[in-house]
């Protein structure tokens, strides 16, 4: 009797837990989140950044997007179209997708194929600047086949055709608030790119650029108990340390974005139980980048750091070979990010699916760094400096501007210099170093130095793209290395015609290894995100393929 | 008056032109990239083609040219249509932020009622806080007041805000609990609660700026009354029978306040600009928070507006503060 | 004919001696300090034990050099200063230790004449509102009644009551210093200290404002104490000559006496500076030059202050301060060697 009263009880609450989880749309009052980088825009396709990428997408939606596993499923499609479901075509030169039917713009409005199609004209119009353009790079076109249903179809085979209309980067926009922002006039549609209709679970109210949004719940959202929250307002400006006491010691907020502080600081905060940090590991990967090409000054300069001259000391692998084997990967990780890092020797870290695990760079091995390059000819000289030819071994060391980083150049150099190489660090300011102009001889792409440090990641859960950039003749803005193996890309080459996932995850770890033992980059650190959560809020899975709040609707207030 | 006022606006308008280029220039030469931001992974074809939507890529006068005419042609016109339902700039391009690619003035427009609130209120608390510690630090110069009074306006000017600011969010936000330490930018002052809760979240940024006026003034203030409290005019109006109060808060506050005025003059360009450090500190969202963000973002058009637009509050303040000096100084004349 | 507010009637009582301002002992000191922690050591003795007579009508002139105490004194008489010793007898009542706003009714009776016209006169003020001030602080007049008043006033120091608009800074020196006199006029006052007024001036105005003072001074039956270190327009325009060394009187005696025969060594080397007019005798005239500088007030000589200096001084000076005596003739001394 005592028992079954007491499992009754644990009925009751667990069907209050259920209840209050699921509650009735807009019961669980405001949603307070703090972005301190500060979203400019709401229109992900013009944006500079991440930030404004990540606001957009409580608003817009792609057809399908990324699961917190990496895992597509679907948003506005009725199914994800595959090979075995015929939404993609044989010969992997089409992909169908069907909409869900009865969707709904938040203004009320059907959302149809025309939406979809207008959403392609759009960001590959050229005058438009489309920050999502590479995912509709290899498209041949985009029709509307009847009211729900759109077929994409692509120039050559290409195995995963996830690129367009999926994840944050590329949602859908509605063609008629757009029509007049084709082309040059894609700037100054400001209502459209402040307040875009949207079919998300919110819809804007307010916007201050780099300050402030209010969205409130869309009355049109198709899952009519949804969102939990009736309003969000999104913070910006001060800095990760003001974000990170806002949610982890005064309770203020509910939720901090890209927390990247030291991890004593964000734990001593955590001490104030108001909330907590979450680490989510995605393909964020500090490398070292080598250059395969003579950066020399005397060349001229359209031949500068360019395939036409192979660097004169990096081009022997067993010189660079021996640079990794100096290097302590777990003590870089646990020195510059703590629990935010973890030390690697793959390029895809992750998901597991592609990732190879391989620990083969881990152990630091100085005296078989030094037989390496005693093998390869560089003697030491009296200074300890290796020279070959009356040459010696000198190289310099680029990076931005960033105390981390800093810290590691300066580490780097010590256990280069062990092994006999003498380095010289240079730090460029971040906005030098990642800016886009060509004639910018600092830039990373320029890359005219010896080698140089930064993270590099992709979006989303494949890495198709992103292992394509390493292959032969891409330009020195993704392959920064001057990286060039034939058998590298004909991996590639196969891995763009598999459309199976298991296949797909072989080559892409034979590829790591290919790359890996040619040196040309080094990972360093697994880096993860860090966003703080409050203790009240509910519902939240931190998704490091997709945006941070891929599921603002299915967030709640903890009772 | 009016004529040298007139000469005045004149002659600045070389300057502000000269201004404006140096600015430019300044922008120009200085490094970084708006588009620094994008993953680097992004493929550099689609890098070009963001850059020449941005129009960065045009000759460099042709940009300033372009500048020139959307800052004193086009903006000024669409002032006028906004105000009189005018459709002259239908179809012409306004200056447009990089960032948001929204216009630039629309902008400055949301973000200067913060800034003029907080900035604002805290010049005036400043002021008036200033005022009576200047007086009394000189009518009893030496005494405990005053050397307590010097003291804390030394702590005040040596103190910078963002160690002050820090301190107060340590002291009243994270141990006392009393107020937020982020400026709710929407919050909408209907009730007494809310109006509680704007001066709750005002009172730690306005109290750290207040300080730095209360230091500056209060001294300017007391050298000043010094000065003049030894003048023979102060003893002829107590020999006249003048209470002390007249005699000190009319006869040399009075004059004492000539030359303390210029100097609230020419800060007043500062209620304007924002306060860069204190705003972000506070996540105030004013000028100087927006200039900030600006210039990290490198958001050229955006970081040259708002310093062409301080250049111009500058030469007029400095203009305003020369006027009122004769207004104040029966002895100067401007002819 | 200045007309006199009703309120200020004074009652004319008759004291004995007729003396409208009687100072004895009257001393100020400033206090000097020193070191960090600023441990008063000492003073300075701007004003020590000074005895004076204003007699009712008449001008008194207080000479000396300069840093002697005379302007010092002058403000003490006013209360601008709260002397440190000594008492001050006004028209027969004790205002040494007044305050508040017995003190300022008594303003209303003594008024002071500045030395630079330029800085007594509030620049932000119009002309018109200095010389009202007092007149509304005192209460005395409004409206109409007031503005009259001030045009009189101009009118008597012959300045246009036009001005009465104007900023001090739109006036000459010597227009400012009938402004300064106005001023000192308004409240009808009995008794006026004039500080050097002229010494600010150009020569050819000095003459019109001593000549301005005396005539006024007879129409209002003014009390004067003239405050100068110029020894002829003191013979020109006082009774009584008060000599003033180093914080002390030295001697005080009817004008003609002391000019004639002065029996102070002091007032005689002061004497014997004056230039006289004849050329023939400028030449032929034996001037006593005195040596060295004047002591410091802050630790000035034993005895005799004037010892230091005095071309007959001996041992007695050096030990004992000479007595304030009465000589024949209605002149006071303060010197061992006089008779």
């Amino acid at each position: 009797m005592f028992r079954l009263k007491s499992l009754l009880t644990g009925g009751v609450i667990a069907t209050l837990l259920v209840t209050s989880a699921f509650a009735k749309r807009g019961a669980d009052g405001i949603v307070k989140i703090l972005n301190w980088q500060a979203p400019s825009m709401m229109n992900p396709y013009l944006a500079g950044g991440d930030k404004e990428v990540i606001a957009a997408s409580l608003v817009l939606e792609p057809l399908a997007g990324y699961d917190e596993n990496g895992v597509l499923f679907p948003r506005l499609a009725a199914e994800i179209p595959t090979v075995e479901n015929g939404g993609v075509a044989e010969d992997l030169k089409s992909i169908t997708w069907k909409l869900k039917s009865g969707l709904k713009w938040s203004d009320g409005s059907p959302v149809t194929s025309k939406d979809v199609v207008f959403t392609a004209n759009y960001c590959m119009d050229p005058k438009v600047g489309c920050a999502a353009l590479a995912g509709f790079q290899g498209v041949d076109k985009v029709e509307a086949l009847d009211d729900l249903t759109v077929k994409v179809t692509f120039k050559e085979p290409t195995g995963v055709p996830y690129t367009l209309f999926v994840s944050q980067w590329s949602p859908i926009i509605q063609a008629n608030q757009f029509a007049d922002c084709l082309s040059a006039k894609a700037p100054t549609c400001t209502e459209a790119n402040f307040y875009p209709i949207g079919t998300g679970p919110f819809v804007v109210t307010s916007f201050k650029p780099n300050d402030a949004i209010q969205l409130k719940a869309n009355p049109n959202y198709r899952d009519a108990n949804k969102p939990a929250f009736a309003e969000v307002n999104v913070k910006g400006g001060g800095d990760a340390l003001g974000a990170a006491r806002a949610v982890l010691q005064t309770g203020e907020y509910d939720y901090a974005l890209n927390l990247q502080l030291a991890p004593d600081v964000l734990s001593e905060m955590e001490k104030g139980d108001k909330g907590k940090a979450g680490f989510t590991f995605g393909t964020t990967v500090e490398f070292l980048f080598m250059n395969l090409t003579d950066p020399s000054p005397s060349l001229p300069p359209e031949e500068r750091s360019t395939a036409k001259h192979p660097h004169p000391i990096l081009s022997d692998v067993r010189v660079r070979k021996a640079l990794s084997m100096a290097l302590d990967r777990a003590r870089l990780s646990d020195i510059g990010y703590g629990s935010m890092g973890k030390p690697t020797c793959d390029f895809v870290p992750a998901p597991p699916i592609f990732a190879a695990g391989s620990t083969s760079c881990l152990q630091q091995d100085i005296p078989g760094a030094k037989r390496l390059l005693d093998e390869a000819g560089w003697r030491q000289g009296p200074d300890g400096i290796r020279g070959k030819d009356g040459e010696k071994l000198k190289l310099t060391l680029v990076t931005t501007t960033n105390p981390v980083r800093n810290q590691f150049q300066a580490i780097i150099k010590q256990w280069w210099h062990d092994i006999g190489v003498e380095v010289e660090l240079r730090s460029i300011d971040a906005s030098v170093f990642f800016g886009s102009d060509p004639s910018n001889p600092e830039t990373y792409s320029n890359f005219y130095a010896d080698a140089q440090m930064w993270a590099n990641y992709f979006s989303g859960s494949d890495p198709g793209a992103y292992a394509e950039s390493y292959t032969c003749g891409q330009s020195h803005g993704s392959n920064t290395p001057r990286y060039c193996d034939t058998n590298y890309d004909a991996l590639v080459t196969e891995l763009g015609k598999t459309a199976d996932i298991e296949k797909r995850g072989e080559i892409v770890k034979k590829l790591n290894t290919i790359l890996m033992d040619s040196y040309a980059i080094m990972p360093l650190v697994w880096r993860a995100g860090v966003s703080g959560i409050s203790n009240t809020l509910g519902g939240t899975a931190s998704n490091a393929w997709d945006s941070e709040l891929w599921n603002a609707q299915d967030w709640y207030r903890n009772k | 008056m009016l004529n040298y006022a007139i000469r005045r606006l004149l002659i600045s308008v070389p300057t502000l032109c000269l201004i404006s280029l140096v600015i430019f220039s300044l922008l120009k030469m200085a490094p970084g990239d708006p588009l620094s931001q994008l993953p680097p992974s992004l493929p550099p074809e689609v890098r070009a083609n963001m850059r020449a939507a941005l129009g960065i890529d045009e000759p460099l006068f042709v940009q300033y040219l372009l500048w020139l005419k959307q800052f004193f042609v086009i903006e000024p016109l669409h002032g006028f249509d906004v105000l009189f339902g005018t459709h002259f700039t239908d179809g012409m391009q306004r200056i447009i932020s990089w960032q948001s690619r929204g216009p630039v003035f629309r902008i400055i427009a949301e973000r200067l009622p913060q800034t003029l609130l907080v900035v604002g209120l805290a010049y005036i608390v400043g002021l008036l806080i200033a005022l009576p510690i200047g007086i009394v630090s000189a009518y009893k110069q030496y005494s405990v007041f005053d050397q307590i009074g010097t003291f804390l306006s030394m702590l005040g000017l040596a103190v910078p805000s963002f160690f002050s600011g820090v301190l107060a969010i340590l002291i009243f936000a994270v141990y006392l609990d009393w107020l937020p330490t982020i400026y709710n930018t929407n919050l909408i002052v209907n009730s007494w609660s809310s109006f509680i809760e704007q001066l709750r979240q005002m009172a730690m940024p306005v109290m750290v700026l207040a300080v730095q006026t209360t230091a500056s003034i209060s001294r300017y203030l007391r050298s000043s009354m010094l000065d003049n409290l030894n003048q023979d005019y102060v003893r002829t109006a107590r020999a006249k029978g003048m209470g002390e109060n007249v005699v000190v808060l009319i006869h040399v506050l009075r004059n004492s306040m000539i030359p303390v005025v210029t100097v609230i003059a020419l800060g007043l360009p500062s209620i304007f600009a924002g306060a860069i450090v204190t705003e972000q500190i506070f996540k105030v969202n004013g000028i100087g928070e927006l200039l900030i963000t600006a210039i990290y973002a490198n958001d050229v058009p955006m970081v040259q507006t708002l310093a062409f637009i301080f250049a111009v509050l500058i030469v007029v303040f400095n203009l305003i503060a020369d006027l009122f000096y004769g207004l104040l100084d029966p002895r100067i004349r401007y002819d | 004919m200045i007309s006199e507010p009703s309120t200020l009637k004074r009652d004319k009582r008759v004291s004995d001696d007729d003396v409208l301002l009687r100072i004895s002992n009257l001393s100020l000191h400033f206090p000097t300090y020193r070191g960090v922690f600023g441990r008063q050591d000492g003073g300075i003795r701007a004003v020590d034990g000074v005895n004076l007579d204003v007699r009712r009508g008449r001008t008194l002139g207080l000479v000396g050099e300069s840093g002697c105490g005379k302007t010092t004194t002058g403000r003490v008489i006013l209360r601008l200063y709260d002397p440190t010793g000594g008492r001050i007898v006004f028209d027969g009542e004790d205002i040494t230790h007044i305050g508040g706003n017995k003190l300022r009714r008594m303003r209303a009776r003594m008024q002071m004449i500045f030395q630079d016209p330029q800085a007594c006169l509030n620049p932000r003020m119009t002309v018109g509102s200095i010389i009202a001030e007092p007149l509304n602080e005192h209460g005395v007049l409004r409206g109409t009644e007031k503005e009259r008043r001030i045009c009189e006033l101009l009118d008597s120091v012959g300045l246009n009551p036009k001005f009465a608009n104007r900023y001090p800074h739109e006036f000459s020196g010597g227009q400012r210093q009938r402004i300064g006199i106005a001023r000192a006029l308004a409240l009808s006052p009995e008794f006026i200290v004039c500080d050097e007024p002229i010494s600010a001036l150009d020569v050819s105005i000095q003459a019109q404002v001593v000549n301005l003072l005396k005539d006024l001074q007879e129409r209002l039956s003014l009390t004067y104490l003239f405050i100068s270190h110029d020894l002829s327009m003191v013979r020109h325009l006082c009774d009584d000559v008060a000599v003033m060394y180093l914080g002390k009187v030295m001697e005080l005696a009817p004008r003609d006496l002391i000019y004639k025969n002065p029996m102070h060594p002091y007032t005689k080397a002061l004497l014997s500076a004056v230039p006289v007019p004849d050329p023939r005798l400028e030449r032929a005239r034996q001037r006593i030059v005195l040596k060295g500088d004047v002591p410091s007030p802050a630790d000035p000589p034993s005895g005799c202050r004037f010892r230091t200096r005095c071309p007959v001084a001996f041992d007695r000076c050096a030990v004992e301060q000479p007595a304030w005596r009465k000589l024949a003739g209605d002149r006071w001394v303060a010197c061992h060697r006089a008779e």
